[in-house]
């Protein structure tokens, strides 16, 4: 086989003149002289295209002249094989771009002949579409037994501003993805009637069909490059699709690439992957353009209208209840450079599936220093007014020939990089990628079509796989090949599942056949396949080892799906009248302190439950970021009111309230507030920074003095702490604004007669965040109280008659920990904290060997310390921002590293030097994951929750036997937004409800829709003879929730 | 002297001594061209390094008072600044004033303080090590005294330099967007970069009192009525830039607009290319106007370094000014109003630079600027203006100071970049405080 896409460089035309010049050629896989053998047909982008009939024992023919494969159209892009006319034979199907740089042609439609030869008929079917093509499914999208076709086109688009949204409304012939309905061999373009958008602004590269609601009805995902949005088509079985990005998905890749789908856990759903470009490397990481401005984003956001977009791979895993779970940075798969092709296959056939990423450009477009230094009026002249090629100018920019990467899948969605075991070594440029069986050993080979070189055929070697066994499905009517079958191979209780729809892995289609890996067992113990229409067959027992040819013969229909439960939780759509929703502020911290690595200005809004007219109900007071006033409901017979905030409280609604407390601190019989002030926007001994003290007499309450500190309080915690038989008050400080990164004081405040002084004072290297009360101990003495935060360890403080002192004995790992709650899970007599953390989806990284660190300092003596974050890579720490962003609050620096280059690859201590890092305060972390610390009779050991749970930081817990099965459980919420897009947004976590190690269900299975929201309080109500929660959100409404365990009287 | 060496020559060592002795009594002769060539070098350098004209204002200052205070020492038509520029102290005297050369410690001061405040080191060393070189050979005695000189100006300069707030600046908040007020101004395509330097008028200024000193009047309320003044200016940009790209590339007004373009980083986004087209900033394109008054009027080296050292302190002090406004009212650019509310499909001639409109920053630096070269050199000066050349644009021809600055600040308009009020108001606003600057500083009598 000597197949190569090369691009010819006599012709004028270059990545300057169109914007897809390196996505290279399509490769599609399937048997087309029905041997049984898969042969390979590649598209060249300048031509020809090439047939390789597959002769055995890896020996292949190049027959393109005879089959009259080669095309004509100027420029090629994907290619698929189906059988379109439905006579058991597989044609094939070549997209094109016509219509810029003269390129000629149309998209051609190869009908199989039966004898080798095809003849393109694709005007015929009204399938010769001449517009900016990169690729095309075939598919029954309407179940009506024939294959239907999703034509993916690209925009050439180079208006200079986002554009409006609806852009995508309106059609435009050559850019527009189409639907094209088979009507007896005719394909009618029926794209607006079935609500798909066909507008100016969609790059489409990505197109991954699969069930993905399980319907039956085949759904879409459509991967957009640039600022629009991707497509999550679901189809409603009437003809038409919805556009349903929003509702599941939080987030997606930005300049999105190919996707593929495949279940990844058992759950017969399908998840998904779609590519983007991040580089793994430091050197390409620091030298190429990365994320968007925060602020850019936000009007993108904001005031274009667009969704929440990243750069960099998306994994997500489809939920049955609820929007789709993002992994793809706790999963290991988040930055492959340049991508273009994902393949899910268990390619060692250990029974859980593997991933394949094609990657590599020429040469990189968004090299900072090409883009800063060496670009000129010339290149831009050129892409303006001519097509001539300058080599020379084009030879500035750096390659990206990189490997491709392999992963092994491994438990609870993580993936191990298998490439440098599992692949030759050869950096190249790859673009599309298929699978099939090429040497029909059973295990899956890979072909990618590469960019001016020889196209790679990937022979699986591998000496310890498991056994296999393979499908070929023979269906019905038009659909001989049961496109669009659901299979289900049930292998020792685990239920492998399969969809049967071969274009996949980016401007390719991969051999129509399903694929199994048992492991080590040798048999699969039944088969379950579902036919497209829902026609159910099932097969017992199969030998591991075959290739098994299985005919339509359906023993009946799927039985539709049982009515299922009513949930644990239950929105209350009247809120139990507490009509509170939270607005954040304007203010970005990341304006203020421009390095931080995440901000402190959106933590509230405060939140607490107290009988403030001693009516002996709860009411509940809510705090207001700044320059928002607090609101108060108060508690009535059935429900609760909104009620007028007392004036001495609205008076002060410049402050952001953060936290909250209520208690008869002056022992006059009437609740009195104390109220912390935060959001890191004031600074310096500014008045709004100041906590507030509200004393309530004769139903009316008056500002009294608390204490002189102007630090951004985030934990006030009311308790006896000195056992004097009053409320003592301790006050955790998170940071002094324009301080991030050292220490802010925190304070014990007790309490003499309703007067408050600073008894104690805790400088932690760290930034305390939350903290509980422990009650009393068996002798009726105080049992203290632990107080978390972010960098630092949890740490414990018994009152010894004198000082809270801490316990020395309580140990933990430090973590950005967020929450604290108390359960004795293992009922063995002792405490164990629960503590949520920030999670593992992210781009930090801690362990103990290599700790998270903040290094903090004025290190230019410019008045105003830096916080720089490192992360650990082979050893060396680098820091988590560019040149650009160190180098404004830094302009030293920018005389060091005139050029991104220089700059790539630095570590911190190499950018900053050893002498000016020896002035730094270091912070660290070693734990990211939220887990419980479990008290062995005074020892202390950390157990980490299971994977859901370290999908975002965990905000609140609440404990509880929310269930009435007569044990508690922990209620747990969480997802926060104040990072930058280097991070993304903590948005997928849906709650959880957690018993016990590896015993937990997720929130929106229990009926909680917590997705793309921030969490920051749950809280129990008892109304009525029921039991509600309420969980309060930063800049959302906050939501009450029915508890119906079934169990309450 | 020629005949001299030759005859010399036949003489062997003695003759070497002699020539060395010879070379050492030689002066190191320096005229303007020496001093157009080093302003040059740091233009430059400048362009390559990516500044925002307020920067840039601050790089080209510096260096010129520099050299101006040492010519000061030693010219008794020149006076010292010290004490007429804001902290300024006089400069310590030379040392070894019996080798001093006040031209080459000028010259050496000026390349010196440049390099502190340029990224490309290298770029200007390597300019300086041929030129040390040279005059080191020359004349190592008065190249070395020069020298010490220099570095002891360029000190005293240096710290004079980092008490006018620019490193503190560095570190304060950017510029918050906020979409929810419709007035206000948001960054604009395709790059939507921040807003820059929003803190530049805390930068300590040269010869005003304060950045306030000069405060315009507000810009016309802002109304999306279509009676109101602020959105009949909003229309006649646009009708202006549809009439002129109609007219295409014989528009004089585009070409006007593209002539006084000097933006130093246009954005240029093709798919995932992207390029970088780069230009001088406003203040350079009058540092090219001083070169070009000065060659005409062959004003010496002192003359010329006067005429630098006023020009740049004039386009700094107006950055200071027109920068003070900008975030004060902080008002929102026409390409933003006219995709929202008249064509979004609308680009202006020029690409928008990224801070707010009120008032233009070439209005202001172009009469303030002007007014500095009308007091050197007089009024009614006729020049060719060929600034541009090197970045293709082609020469045009001013009959005076104040004309040129009326046509840079009503490029902005047809540029599509700026409304009326910005540009009108920012002339006067500049030809105001460059009249003070003139008379504070009363050094070209």
């Amino acid at each position: 086989m000597d197949f190569s896409n090369n691009l010819l460089p006599d012709q004028d035309i270059s990545i300057l003149d169109y914007l897809y010049y390196y996505n290279g050629g399509g490769v599609a896989i399937g048997d087309i002289n029905n041997d049984s053998l898969p042969d390979i047909f590649f598209t060249a982008n300048q031509g020809p295209n090439q047939l390789y009939l597959n002769k055995g024992d890896l020996e292949f023919e190049n027959v393109s002249e005879t089959a009259g494969v080669e095309g004509k159209s100027s420029w090629n892009t994907g290619s698929v094989m189906a059988d379109v006319n439905g006579d058991g034979w597989l044609d094939i199907y070549v997209c094109a771009v016509v219509g810029i740089q003269g390129f000629r042609g149309h998209n051609e439609l190869y009908i199989n002949q039966k004898d080798g030869t095809f003849k393109e008929e694709s005007a015929r079917y009204g399938l010769d579409h001449d517009s900016y093509s990169s690729s095309a499914a075939f598919f029954d999208f309407d179940l009506d037994g024939d294959l239907d076709l999703y034509l993916l086109n690209h925009a050439v688009h180079t208006q200079e501003s986002f554009g409006r949204v609806d852009l995508r409304e309106e059609r435009i012939y050559e850019t527009g993805d189409k639907l094209l309905r088979n009507d007896d061999g005719r394909f009618t373009d029926i794209s607006e009637e079935a609500g798909i958008y066909g507008g100016i602004n969609a790059y489409g590269l990505g197109l991954t069909v699969s069930d993905f609601n399980k319907d039956g009805y085949p759904d879409l995902y459509v991967g957009n490059d640039f600022h629009e949005d991707d497509y999550f088509y679901i189809n409603n079985g009437d003809g038409t699709f919805t556009e349903s990005l929003r509702d599941y998905f939080g987030h997606s890749s930005r300049f999105s690439m190919g996707n593929d789908a495949a279940d990844l856990n058992y759950d017969g759903r399908p998840d998904l992957i779609s590519l983007d470009m991040l580089p793994e490397s430091e050197k390409a990481l620091k030298s190429t353009e990365g994320d968007d401005n925060i602020q850019t984003q936000r009007m993108r956001i904001e005031q274009f209208g667009y969704h929440y977009q990243f750069t960099r791979n998306m994994l997500f895993v489809n939920q049955e209840k609820g929007g789709f779970l993002e992994t793809a940075l706790s999963s290991g798969v988040a930055a492959t450079d340049w991508s273009w092709g994902a393949l899910f296959a268990d390619y060692n056939l250990d029974g859980k599936q593997d991933l394949f990423i094609s990657n590599g450009i020429p040469q990189r477009p968004n090299d900072l220093d090409f883009i800063r230094f060496v670009s000129n009026d010339q290149i831009k002249n050129k892409i303006d007014n001519t097509r001539i090629i300058d080599q020379e100018a084009l030879d500035l920019m750096p390659d990206g020939y990189v490997e491709n990467y392999v992963f092994e899948g491994q438990e609870a969605f993580q993936f191990a990089d298998r490439s440098s075991d599992w692949l030759p070594k050869g950096a190249k440029v790859s673009n599309s990628a298929a699978w099939a069986d090429l040497d029909r050993d059973g295990d899956l080979d890979l072909v990618t079509n590469n960019l001016n070189e020889a196209a790679s055929l990937y022979i699986n070697t591998g000496k310890k796989k498991g056994n296999f066994l393979a499908l070929q499905l023979q269906g019905t009517g038009m659909n001989q090949w049961g496109i669009g079958a659901q299979v289900t191979a049930y292998i020792n209780g685990k239920a492998h599942y399969r969809e049967l729809f071969p274009n996949r892995g980016f401007q390719a289609s991969s051999e129509p056949r399903l694929f199994f890996g048992l492991g080590e067992a040798t048999q699969v113990d039944s088969v379950q396949i579902v036919w497209p229409g829902g026609d159910l067959q099932k097969l017992r027992a199969q030998k591991a080892g075959q290739h098994l040819v299985v005919r339509y013969n359906p023993t009946g229909k799927l039985p539709s799906a049982k009515p299922t439960k009513a949930p644990l939780f239950q929105l209350q759509g009247d809120q139990l009248g507490i009509a509170f929703t939270h607005k954040e502020d304007n203010y970005s911290h990341f304006n203020r302190e421009k390095l931080i690595p995440y901000s402190v200005s959106d933590r509230g809004p405060a939140l607490v439950q107290a009988d403030f007219n001693q009516d002996g109900k709860k009411d509940i007071l809510f705090g207001g970021s700044k320059f928002f006033p607090p609101q108060l409901f108060m508690e009535n017979d059935s429900a609760f009111s909104a009620a007028e905030v007392p004036a001495a409280l609205a008076a002060d609604s410049i402050q952001e309230w953060v936290s909250l407390v209520a208690e008869d601190f002056d022992a006059n019989g009437q609740v009195d507030i104390i109220a912390g002030s935060g959001g890191a926007d004031f600074f310096g001994k500014a008045p709004a920074l100041k906590d507030s003290y509200y004393q309530q007499s004769d139903s009316t309450f008056t500002k009294s003095e608390l204490a002189d500190y102007f630090s951004n309080t985030s934990v006030l915690l009311s308790a006896d702490i000195d056992d004097d038989g009053d409320v003592d008050l301790w006050v955790g400080n998170q940071t002094n604004t324009g301080r991030f990164g050292l220490p802010a004081e925190s304070y014990l405040l007790l309490n003499n007669g309703g007067r408050f002084s600073i008894a104690q004072r805790f400088s932690f290297d760290g930034m305390p965040t939350a903290a509980v009360d422990l009650g009393r101990d068996r002798n009726d003495k105080p049992a203290g109280i632990v107080v978390v935060g972010e960098w630092m360890a949890p740490k414990k403080y018994v009152w010894d008659g004198n000082k809270l002192k801490e316990e020395e004995d309580f140990d933990g790992p430090r973590g950005l920990w967020q929450s604290v709650a108390v359960l004795d899970f293992d009922q063995d007599g002792d405490e164990d904290f629960l503590l949520g953390n920030w999670g593992t989806n992210t781009k930090f990284k801690a362990s103990e060997e290599e700790p998270l660190k903040l290094f903090t300092a004025d290190f230019d003596d410019n008045g105003q310390t830096e916080a720089i974050t490192g992360i650990s890579k082979d050893g060396k720490y680098y820091p988590i921002t560019g040149l650009d962003d160190l180098g404004s609050q830094m302009v030293s620096l920018r005389k060091k590293y005139t050029s991104y280059t220089a700059f790539a690859g630095q570590s911190i201590s190499d950018i900053l030097g050893k002498e000016a890092l020896k002035k730094a305060t270091i912070w660290e972390v070693d734990e990211l994951r939220s887990g419980i610390l479990k008290n062995n009779n005074g020892r202390y050991e950390f157990v980490p929750f299971d994977w859901p749970m370290q999908l975002s930081p965990i905000m609140d817990m609440l404990v509880y036997d929310f269930d009435g099965d007569q044990q508690y459980e922990v209620l747990m919420g969480g997802n926060y937004f104040g990072v930058k897009p280097y991070q993304g947004r903590f948005d997928s976590f849906p709650g959880a409800l957690w018993k016990a190690p590896g015993n937990y269900q997720l929130g929106s299975s229990l009926g909680l829709d917590w997705q793309q929201k921030s969490l920051r309080h749950l809280r129990r109500l008892e109304k009525n003879g029921a039991s509600y929660i309420l969980a309060v959100f930063n800049n959302a409404a906050a939501e009450v929730y029915k508890i119906d365990n079934n169990k309450q009287p | 002297m020629k005949t001299r060496l030759s005859t010399l020559s036949f003489l062997g060592l003695f003759a070497l001594f002699l020539a060395t002795s010879c070379s050492e009594d030689e002066d190191i002769v320096l005229g303007a061209e020496d001093y157009h060539s080093a302003v040059d070098k740091v233009t430059e350098i400048m362009v390559h390094d990516i500044f925002s004209p307020p920067v840039a204002s601050r790089i080209y200052a510096y260096p010129n008072i520099a050299a101006y205070e040492i010519l000061a020492q030693s010219e008794a038509g020149l006076p010292s600044l010290a004490g007429r520029v804001r902290e300024l102290g006089s400069v310590p005297q030379a040392k070894d004033t019996a080798n001093l050369n006040p031209r080459l410690a000028a010259l050496i001061a000026h390349m010196e303080v440049s390099k502190a405040l340029i990224f490309s080191e290298d770029r200007m060393t390597s300019y300086q090590d041929s030129l040390y070189a040279l005059w080191g050979k020359t004349n190592k005695k008065q190249f070395e005294a020069s020298k010490a000189h220099a570095m002891v100006v360029v000190n005293h300069i240096k710290q004079w330099m980092d008490g006018d707030f620019y490193k503190q600046t560095r570190t304060m908040p950017k510029f918050s967007v906020n979409t929810d007020d419709p007035s206000r101004w948001q960054p604009t395509p395709p790059a939507y970069m921040d807003g820059i330097e929003p803190h530049w008028s805390k930068i300590r200024p040269f010869a005003i009192d304060s950045a306030a000193q000069f405060k315009p009047l507000p810009p016309p309320a802002f109304s999306l009525e279509k009676e109101s003044d602020f959105y009949k200016e909003l229309q006649e940009v646009y009708d202006i830039s549809n009439r002129i790209t109609a007219e295409g590339d014989s528009s004089e007004e585009i070409a006007i607009a593209r002539f006084w373009d000097c933006n130093p980083y246009v954005s240029v986004v093709r798919g995932h290319l992207m390029l970088a087209t780069k230009k001088i900033t406003p203040g350079a394109h009058w540092i090219g106007i001083t070169k070009i008054a000065a060659r005409k009027t062959n004003s010496d080296f002192n003359k010329t370094v006067t005429a630098y050292t006023q020009t740049s302190i004039a386009i700094f002090d107006a950055f200071i000014s027109c920068w003070d406004e900008k975030y004060r009212s902080n008002l929102i650019r026409p390409e933003t109003l006219i995709n929202q509310h008249i064509d979004d499909s609308w680009e202006p001639v020029l690409q928008t630079p990224p801070f707010p409109e009120y008032t233009s920053g070439h209005s202001v630096v172009s009469g303030a600027a002007s007014e500095a070269l009308t007091d050197l050199f007089g009024d009614n000066f006729t020049f060719d203006d060929d600034t541009e050349l090197p970045y293709g644009l082609p020469m045009r021809s001013f009959t005076s100071f104040r004309a040129a600055a009326q046509e840079a600040a009503i490029s902005r308009m047809y540029g599509g970049i700026h409304y009326r009020a910005a540009v009108e108001v920012g002339v006067d606003q500049g030809q105001s405080l460059g009249k003070l600057v003139v008379s504070k500083l009363n050094i070209t009598n």
